[in-house]
């Protein structure tokens, strides 16, 4: 496991991270479009930041690989907080919501379209479609449901049966 | 000449013998590391998952009821109804000696799971009230005439919690032993951002449904990748770390194959999940009606468990929590365990960190 020598380190680079990621989120609010080097400077600017300490730090402990997965776990630890804070936000349920909306618009005739064109072909070759099929495989399920319920009268029935034939019984003893 | 060299040469830093060995033990990893990923790029081994002996009792359409028998030494059994959609449930019996119900089943239940199935396009139009009046009820009879016992308690693991405490309140008739709900909402005003983005301000499910029909398992998997999106770095960085561990590669292998299995949603199904459940948040208001009957939580008398994951951020503790104060149970009991939404009940730390108790917790109501 890796040791705790560059625990400062860490420490910094994690405030730094949510120092920017505050910053980030004040830009996800204001609702402007991201410019994507605004955007991503502060990120870059502590990874750069925590990179440069560290290399002229130099190693603090025998344990280097230890140490880079413990830098790198804290680098997403890190990177999952910040992105859970903004998709938490009403603003990206919102954009979420806007895309949503558009790809179904999009979408919607685009799958209509591809339907009836594979739908046309087939009939065309004297196949069924896919929603026939679709048709008669519902229809089976149904089928089933119905079994299914005569099923179930017919162990109330036989359940009825038996309690009457036990009332019986116990009625002639 | 030789001296002379020496002689020339910069001094060397001293290299302590820690160092030494570290590097030598990195070196030795690393090999390993090379040898396990060549294997898993060039040689992949399809993982055997489901390792538990199992026998199929009933079938309904696509769902299936699954008996897993035990010494039986406890004498109420145990219906385990987990999510419908989403993913498949062999994640409850990955690997040996890393499975729930292998778990279960030693400690002497025996343990019947109910396995929704994979629902096609001809299901579009199950509901949640179908799984709930038709589906369920079904299952849950075939499961307690096949264990011959007068009772039985019934587990709810995530989405399973909520549809099997709409079958218990509306079917009083069916003898309950014991109930637990883990990981399963209840309260879907404290969903946390599946109920963000799930608002109904944002969201509109109708078009959604009407659109698509069957949800498709890629936008399930868009929707859950996108709670946590650096959840692949982490694994992936994780599987190298300890790619090394031949223990760690099987078991990456068999929870890589089920994290990438995700399953489609019935169109109904989605759209009375969403809107009731997390837009109006019937079920705690006990506004729900399911088959003509209200479904009231505190129709649930029977001892109660209910288990949160500290991490949970599908189902988060607060929202499970919720069933406590729900129910009309005395005998009732919350537990707050570390993990997620599937490490509370899957992997290494479930079967320190929760098994044991679940198992206790129901041992002493059997």
């Amino acid at each position: 496991m890796a040791e705790t020598g560059g625990q400062p380190l860490f420490d910094l680079w994690k405030k730094q991270v949510e120092e920017g990621s505050q910053a980030w989120l004040r830009t996800l609010g204001q609702g402007q479009p991201a410019d994507p080097q605004s955007f991503w400077r502060p990120f870059m600017d502590q990874g750069m930041a925590a990179w440069s300490k560290l290399m002229t730090q130099g190693p603090p402990s025998a344990d280097l690989m230890g140490q880079w997965k413990q830098f790198l776990d804290q680098w997403i630890a890190a990177w999952s907080k910040v992105l859970e804070q903004a998709m938490g936000t009403e603003t990206f349920a919102q954009a979420m919501g806007k895309q949503m909306e558009s790809f179904l618009n999009t979408s919607g005739p685009v799958k209509k379209a591809a339907e009836q064109q594979i739908d046309a072909g087939l009939a065309g070759l004297g196949l069924p479609s896919r929603s026939q099929v679709i048709g008669v495989a519902a229809q089976i399920v149904q089928l089933e449901d119905k079994v299914d319920g005569l099923e179930d009268r017919l162990d109330a029935v036989a359940k009825e049966l038996r309690e009457l034939t036990a009332a019986v019984k116990a009625a002639r003893a | 000449m030789k001296d002379q060299l020496f002689t020339m040469m910069p001094e060397m830093p001293a290299v302590s013998a820690e160092v030494i060995a570290r590097l030598d033990e990195d070196t030795r990893r690393n090999f390993l590391r090379m040898k396990h990923w060549s294997e898993m790029m060039m040689n992949p081994k399809e993982p055997e998952v489901g390792p538990t002996p199992r026998e199929e009792i009933y079938r309904k359409n696509k769902s299936r009821l699954w008996r897993y028998a035990s010494k039986r030494t406890h004498r109420t059994p145990l219906l385990f109804v987990p999510n419908l959609g989403i993913s498949r449930p062999y994640i409850f019996d990955l690997m040996p000696k890393g499975s729930f119900i292998e778990h279960m089943t030693q400690q002497g239940f025996d343990f019947y799971l109910l396995d929704w199935g994979v629902f096609g396009p001809e299901d579009n139009g199950l509901t949640v009230e179908d799984a709930v009046t038709k589906i369920l009820p079904r299952l849950a009879r075939k499961a307690l005439e096949s264990s011959g016992a007068s009772e039985m308690s019934v587990l709810g693991y995530c989405m399973g919690a909520p549809l099997s405490a709409c079958f218990l309140t509306t079917h009083p008739e069916f003898p309950l032993k014991n109930y637990i709900d883990m990981a399963g909402p209840i309260d879907f005003s404290q969903v946390g951002m599946f109920g963000q983005w799930l608002d109904a301000r944002y969201f509109d499910v109708d078009k959604y449904v009407d659109t698509l029909g069957t949800i498709p398992a890629d936008m399930v998997k868009l929707g859950f990748k996108l709670l946590k999106p650096t959840m692949d770095l982490s694994t992936n960085v994780n599987l190298w770390w300890n790619l090394w561990n031949p223990e760690y590669v099987a078991g990456f292998n068999a929870l890589n194959k089920w994290a990438n299995e995700y399953l489609p949603f019935p169109g109904e199904f989605f759209r009375q999940w969403v809107k009731e459940f997390y837009q109006q948040n019937k079920l705690v208001k006990g506004e729900l009606v399911m088959g003509g009957r209200p479904v009231k939580l505190s129709a649930i008398a029977c001892p109660v468990l209910v288990v949160g994951a500290k991490e949970d951020n599908i189902a988060p503790p607060a929202c499970v929590k919720a069933l406590m104060d729900a129910v009309s149970s005395t005998d009732k009991e919350y537990l707050e365990l570390p993990g997620g939404h599937i490490s509370l009940i899957a992997g290494r730390g479930a079967s320190t960190h929760c098994w044991p108790k679940v198992a206790a917790w129901l041992a002493a109501r059997s």
